[in-house]
């Protein structure tokens, strides 16, 4: 995780002109890992938006919290965290579209319209 | 308005009957055929002329009609041609092959057309300007332009080396389209996967070398100033959303397209590749293009 502005390690993965290697497959891997962990214990505890509700997902999600972000650049954990929202509405977006789809259907269906 | 209905009509009357009297060839019944049903026309024509002009014309047509009666084709031969129909088993086989032959034919012509559109929608007018001139550097430091994508296909992704889930994604698929496309043309050099940053200032060279080795030795990394690499953005139609005062070292994600241009010899646009496709889709779109290319025996560059 030398990468990581905050880590002692950076020099591996510093740039000559001062800036810093983007992160290879590994910590790739590690910082996905680390959300995965943190957005389960969310999920455990019925928190969507981890930036809205920042001091509850600390109380409840601490650790993992910590580790998502000692994984993850600050960026990734903030992007990840608003991207589960994003997701989150998304699906319920399209469920309701579906749902709505469905009656629509069952409400012709019954005024004696058939599908093709 | 008779007289010049009257030498027609005789005519075909003399045609009926000197075909009428051989009826063996097959291609001399057709005549016949046609002969008659002309015959009836103008015998309809005829009896609407008979009301004016009196009755000859009507004499002249019944006594054709009398000779045909004569010559027609004998109850074997009737009974003859009943018997296997006006189709054997091979013209029948014949009929089946040329048909599934045609469909076949016109359904892969119809593909080729509707790509050739699609491939041909960036050309000429009112084409859909994505792509054109650009100045970058290469992983090598040195200047690659637009220049250098001429005469083969090339497949450009515009990313960022600190890009979180979906670049690296799309690399993958990338370097998997790439292993297949090379695969399929037989390991011509004829396609240039092309990765240019939207991030100049952190993707330096050694940055963006580091980051594609992991994904595939094959593809070229681009990047540039960042005025270079704005104007190379707008050329694709690219959203570019980098901040410009940003030092070296510093946190902060870039928005970006998140399509690969297929682009032709010519370096004109010709397809987008995106997220719902997968990299077998993929392939078989860009070697459809190729392949439609060599067919049409236009230039490539295999160097």
């Amino acid at each position: 995780m030398g990468w990581l502005p905050w880590s002692s390690d950076s020099s591996s993965n510093a740039a000559s002109d001062g800036g810093r290697i983007a992160p290879d497959r590994s910590s790739r891997q590690r910082c996905y890992e680390g959300r995965d962990l943190f957005f389960s214990c969310l999920d455990r505890n019925d928190i969507l938006d981890a930036v809205k509700n920042d001091k509850e997902a600390q109380r409840k999600c601490g650790k993992e919290l910590a580790q998502f972000e000692t994984a993850c650049s600050r960026a990734w954990v903030k992007y990840f965290k608003e991207k589960r929202v994003m997701e989150y509405n998304r699906d319920k977006t399209i469920e309701r579209i579906k749902k709505e789809d469905a009656a629509k259907v069952e409400d012709l269906k019954s005024q004696g319209w058939t599908a093709r | 308005m008779a007289s010049s209905i009257r030498p027609a009509s005789r005519l075909f009357t003399r045609a009926s009957r000197a075909s009428l009297v051989s009826l063996e060839s097959p291609a001399s019944r057709t005549l016949a055929r046609t002969a008659m049903n002309t015959q009836t026309a103008v015998r309809t024509s005829i009896s609407h002329n008979q009301l004016k002009n009196g009755t000859t014309l009507a004499h002249r047509a019944f006594s054709t009609s009398r000779a045909h009666l004569k010559k027609s084709p004998t109850m074997g031969q009737l009974k003859a041609r009943n018997s296997t129909g006006p189709f054997s088993w091979k013209s029948a086989l014949l009929f089946v092959l040329t048909g599934g032959g045609m469909i076949i034919y016109f359904r892969v012509e119809k593909e080729r057309l509707e790509r050739k559109r699609i491939a041909e929608m960036s050309k000429g007018v009112g084409k859909p300007r994505v792509g054109g001139p650009f100045t970058l550097t290469d992983l090598d430091g040195k200047e690659f332009t637009a220049e250098d994508l001429k005469g083969k296909y090339s497949f450009v992704y515009f990313g960022f080396t600190h890009c979180p889930d979906i670049c690296p994604d799309e690399l993958d698929k990338m370097a998997e389209i790439i292993d297949k496309v090379n695969e399929a043309t037989g390991g011509e050099k004829i396609f240039l996967p092309v990765f240019i940053t939207c991030d100049p200032v952190r993707d330096t060279p050694e940055v963006l070398r580091e980051y594609l080795k992991e994904f595939h030795p094959g593809i070229i990394g681009l990047t540039g100033t960042y005025d270079q690499v704005r104007n190379v953005c707008k050329q694709y139609r690219v959203y570019f959303s980098t901040p410009r005062d940003i030092k070296p070292g510093e946190d902060y994600l870039v928005d970006h397209s998140i399509y690969f241009y297929l682009m032709d010899p010519d370096n004109d646009f010709v397809e987008c590749i995106g997220r719902q496709d997968t990299p077998e889709s993929a392939t078989r779109t860009i070697m459809e293009h190729i392949n439609d290319w060599k067919r049409e025996g236009k230039p490539l560059r295999k160097d």
